[in-house]
């Protein structure tokens, strides 16, 4: 069964398309990324998917139900870790998992058990009867994965998860998306900008863009749809520049070749494995190498590939200044 | 059933972790209660009055020693002699004193030959409320010089006035207990209830409980059950409080039906206020707003309910904000029960309107609640 399939999703704010035509499946058991700009409509499609907006047009369904239709259903079925954190300050750790596992009409026993077993995980279990306001960021944030598993749901889906923390946070709450996942077979989808994030942990990623998704496979299948190579750099003097490039065009696996002052540059499918005979080779000619630079190629160059460098015209966010906002930026000149 | 619960734990648990607000709840009503029930006293006392005696003759000598009995006596007035009447007055727009009386030369023999005779009254009418009583006072005192002359430019009442309280005595700060415990509960429905639904949208954190099954009943329902335990409670402390402080144990005069009744117009005040919070905040983002919409809401509901001055005194326009105003039920119900031992009958239609008053106002709140971002 397919845990999240949306076909043709619109979502249309006045004249602003923050969707337009996003058709997805993701199979039970998968680690999704949908990877993004800002305002490329990732937030959007999370929030038709976890029921909080519904959509202009197209259907999103969760475990097999529509999310706009049945609503009190994926509810039930789903646990969000939406992208501001969103605790309770004034509760503690472990009143903050009690309360919302009650909201899923969990029972008392069943409730302290799940509770143990997950601050346990994510190692919050001495922390569990401070104030959440003693909390760090990570630590909150680690007590908002736990929330949002507290009732056993079939997806968890995070908004960015990982923002504003520091590295060995984020490190820490990779390891426990992969022990969760692994634990409990569970489906997650995640949101993100880090390239390296989506890179360790999805089976498959999606890029999305100007509310379309742009390219959608696996990593090593993203990275294959591109042209930009890996590219190595050869610091070598003693031989004329002209040869080195010409022998270096026909060695096998290499795929371009050319220089700069002293610099032999190459491109490469695996420039890890072409290293061994570039430098065996220019040896023969006579060449000696001084340096060898290798630049492998990265996701980040997949998702420029797809997104392009311009940042994104975001849409201006709504808010109502009689109701504290300040006054519009008109007013102000 | 058990998802409003969890609100309901949630907001009890918050409330508690914030020890300054249950104590500022508690204590803003009594303040008040001292402060208005001191200074702004049923009766004034202690106002100098300066006696400029230009006559010296029997009956001026008689007049100013009826002056100095009010002052022995009931305290009202102050009385100072000043021999210079120009010293006296001038004294009087420094504010040394309320009021100069002056006993013109020639007093005692108008009083003999049964001339009309006059005192002057120089009142310091900036402050109506001191010259009234000033005024007052020593018409009566002055009255009591025999019938041979007529006191200072005013009729004698021709029948004596008694005073027949119908109910046994109140003093000022007495009066004031319903008012104080309108406003625990007006204090209580602002910081509770609709206020925590404000500052979870101020705060984000309202996004994660939209995510959950909870449905907008089971919201609004555990915000204003949390609300209602909270505020109910706080008020029956405040008027235990204010008993205490003010004297009139209400639990001697009280009967259980009686507290029964009283308990039942705190609470439907209490969820008629709540109803109205989420009415007027529903789609308030800010607590900075509240608090602005805090102050403006107590002057509009408080001062027009009766609790510090008679509705009867009020100009029509206001009359009319007073009988839409829930907290002007409130009051007059308790006034009922706590100072005139009234049941149920003398309270029905107070009772009635509060109920009106609670359920239109939590179900309006209710549909009005946005269960989205």
């Amino acid at each position: 069964m397919l845990a999240i399939e949306t076909v043709d999703l619109v979502k249309e704010y006045g004249s602003l398309r923050a969707l337009s035509g996003v058709s997805l499946s993701v199979p039970e058991g998968e680690f999704f990324g949908l990877l993004g700009p800002n305002g490329a409509g990732k937030t959007t499609l999370i929030r038709i998917l976890t029921t909080l907006l519904r959509p202009t047009s197209g259907t999103a369904r969760v475990m097999g139900h529509d999310a706009s239709k049945e609503s009190g259903l994926v509810r039930a079925l789903i646990g969000v870790v939406p992208q501001a954190m969103t605790s309770d300050l004034d509760l503690t750790g472990y009143e903050t998992m009690d309360i919302y596992a009650r909201f899923y009409g969990m029972r008392r026993r069943e409730r302290g058990e799940r509770i143990d077993e997950l601050l346990e995980m994510v190692g919050l279990k001495d922390r569990a009867k401070d104030l959440v306001a003693t909390y760090s960021g990570g630590m909150r944030r680690r007590l908002e994965i736990a929330r949002g598993l507290v009732h056993k749901p079939a997806v968890l889906i995070l908004d960015e998860p990982t923002i504003g923390l520091d590295p060995q946070s984020r490190h820490v709450v990779w390891e426990l998306l992969e022990s969760f996942r692994k634990a409990d077979s569970l489906t997650i989808l995640l949101t993100t900008h880090y390239m390296e994030e989506a890179e360790s942990l999805c089976d498959r990623v999606a890029i999305i863009d100007y509310g379309k998704i742009a390219a959608l496979d696996t990593v090593p299948g993203l990275k294959k749809q591109i042209p930009q190579k890996d590219s190595i750099e050869l610091g070598i003097s003693g031989v004329d520049m002209e040869r080195a490039v010409d022998w270096a065009k026909s060695v096998p696996g290499i795929t371009n070749a050319s220089y700069r002052e002293s610099s032999l540059l190459v491109s490469s499918d695996h420039g890890a494995e072409a290293i061994p005979a570039l430098v065996d080779g220019l040896k023969s000619l006579g060449a000696r190498v001084s340096r060898v630079v290798l630049k492998e190629q990265t996701l980040e160059d997949v998702f420029i590939h797809f997104t392009g460098r311009p940042i994104r015209d975001e849409e201006a966010k709504k808010v109502s200044f009689l109701l504290g906002a300040g006054v519009p930026a008109k007013w102000g000149k | 059933m058990n998802r409003f619960l969890a609100i309901l734990e949630r907001d009890l648990r918050k409330f508690i972790r914030n020890p300054l607000v249950v104590a500022m709840s508690l204590l803003m009503p009594i303040i008040y209660l001292v402060i208005l029930g001191n200074s702004f006293q049923g009766e004034l006392k202690r106002l100098p009055v300066a006696v400029v005696d230009l006559d010296n003759g029997p009956y001026s000598r008689k007049a100013a020693s009826l002056l100095h009995a009010v002052s022995a006596g009931p305290g009202t007035l102050e009385i100072t002699r000043v021999a210079d009447q120009g010293f006296a007055i001038e004294g009087l727009k420094e504010g040394v004193f309320k009021a100069v009386i002056v006993i013109p030369n020639g007093f005692s023999r108008d009083v003999l030959r049964r001339n009309l005779s006059e005192v002057g009254l120089y009142l310091d009418n900036a402050e109506t409320i001191s010259a009234m009583t000033v005024r007052a006072s020593v018409t009566s005192a002055l009255a009591e010089l025999k019938n041979e002359f007529v006191s200072i430019r005013e009729e004698r009442a021709a029948t004596r006035v008694r005073d027949m309280e119908l109910y046994r005595k109140i003093d000022y700060d007495q009066t004031l207990i319903p008012g104080v415990v309108i406003m625990a509960i007006f204090l209580g429905a602002m910081t509770t209830g609709a206020f925590n639904m404000v500052m979870d949208k101020f705060l984000g954190v309202e996004e994660s409980y939209f995510l959950t099954p909870l449905s907008k009943t089971d919201i609004v329902i555990g915000l204003i059950a949390s609300g209602l335990l909270i505020t109910t409670t706080l008020a029956l402390i405040v008027l235990f409080l204010a008993s205490l402080i003010s004297g009139l144990f209400f639990w001697d005069g009280l009967s259980v039906a009686a507290f029964g009744i009283m308990l039942a117009v705190i609470i439907l005040s209490t969820l008629g206020l709540q109803g109205l919070m989420f009415i007027i905040m529903g789609r308030v983002n800010h607590p900075r707003i509240v608090g602005v919409l805090g102050g403006f809401l107590n002057v509009i509901l408080f001062f027009p309910s009766g609790a510090i001055y008679p509705i009867e005194s009020f100009p029509g326009w206001l009359k009319v904000f007073a009988f839409v105003n829930p907290e002007t039920y409130s009051v007059h119900a308790m006034r009922a029960l706590l100072f005139k031992g009234a049941g149920l009958e003398a309270v029905q239609g107070d009772i009635a309107y509060l109920l009106v008053f609670a359920v239109c106002s939590v179900l309006l709140g209710m549909a009005l609640f946005k269960r989205s971002l």
